[in-house]
């Protein structure tokens, strides 16, 4: 039985590290570009950091682009 | 075992309901991301029901690195935004006589058009002093639509450095319509006035061709033809 429950434990430990490894690596695909935007826009880079929350970093940060002033300016709506 | 069945049906169309929602306040927000950059903003939002197709993930993914290092409409058309009489007659266009047709014998003929004024071509120049007390002197003409006012090294060929910690990082535009020049605040806190009047970045871009100085965190400039 504990031998078992060490295997479980030790499978689940392996495979909650491939999800965060995993959730780096797609999270580091999105901080780049979105560092980018957020510079052009005038905000700080570091916002983009924001995407290494799992779930609701990338919503924070496309809420701080759709819905703040953009310190450098926005296209004029017509 | 019927009450479990209905918790996971429950719980599934809970969970759906939350990722309807959550997908179309994302297309929502690309929308407005995409249009403040000056791109219509039905293409943001067609990027996120992407993902709805058999793409996946990957075309929205490849569209959002596209967008982040494409030009972007707003950075090449900021004259539109100086507003005013832009329009009409290019300066130094030929005048529309007044009289058309062929003088009628005996009638008085019309005296000869005046000659045709040469545009102003020169430029600008900002000229102050900084905080440490040295000279500065900056040369503004209509070779680029547009020019940025940074306290930073400056990156491109338009920008113009006013190295003062007071200075933004970028700190204001300028932007040449003909014979106009305009300056938008990009809402640094050290904050712009033009001839002691505050600028703020809601006021958009204001025609200071008039006006004689500008102000930058605390540097004094001083606004004159070239």
């Amino acid at each position: 039985m504990i031998v078992f429950v060490a295997w479980l434990l030790s499978i689940g430990s392996f495979l909650l590290m491939m999800l965060a490894i995993g959730h780096f690596l797609v999270a580091l695909i999105l901080i780049i570009p979105t560092w980018k935007i957020c510079v052009r826009a005038g905000f700080s880079g570091a916002w983009a950091l924001l995407h290494l929350i799992p779930v609701i970093g990338a919503f924070v940060v496309m809420a701080i682009l759709a819905f703040g002033d953009w310190p450098n300016g926005e296209a004029t709506t017509e | 075992m019927g009450t479990e069945v209905a918790a996971l049906l429950g719980l599934a169309g809970l969970g759906s309901a939350f990722a309807l929602v959550s997908f179309i306040v994302v297309a929502w927000m690309a929308w407005r991301i995409v249009a403040k950059a000056g791109l219509p903003g039905w293409t943001g939002m067609g990027a996120v029901l992407l993902t709805l197709t058999a793409v996946g993930t990957i075309v929205p993914l490849v569209l959002l690195w596209v967008f982040a290092f494409m030009r972007w409409p707003r950075d090449e058309a900021p004259l539109a935004a100086l507003g005013g009489p832009l329009g009409g007659q290019a300066p130094g266009a030929a005048p529309r006589p007044s009289t058309p047709g062929a003088p009628t014998p005996g009638a008085p003929t019309a005296l000869p058009a005046p000659a045709i004024a040469l545009p102003d071509r020169r430029g600008w120049q900002l000229t102050g002093k900084l905080a440490n007390g040295s000279p500065i002197a900056l040369a503004v003409d209509a070779s680029s639509a547009a020019w940025l006012l940074t306290g930073a090294p400056p990156a491109q060929p338009t920008d113009l450095c006013v190295p003062d910690p007071s200075v933004g990082q970028p700190h204001a535009r300028l932007m040449i319509a003909g014979n106009r020049l305009g300056l938008a605040d990009l809402g640094s806190p050290g904050g712009t006035l033009i001839d002691g009047a505050r600028l703020l970045p809601e006021h958009g871009p204001r025609d200071i061709t008039a006006i004689r100085t500008i102000r930058l965190g605390s540097v004094d400039l001083s606004l004159s033809k070239a």
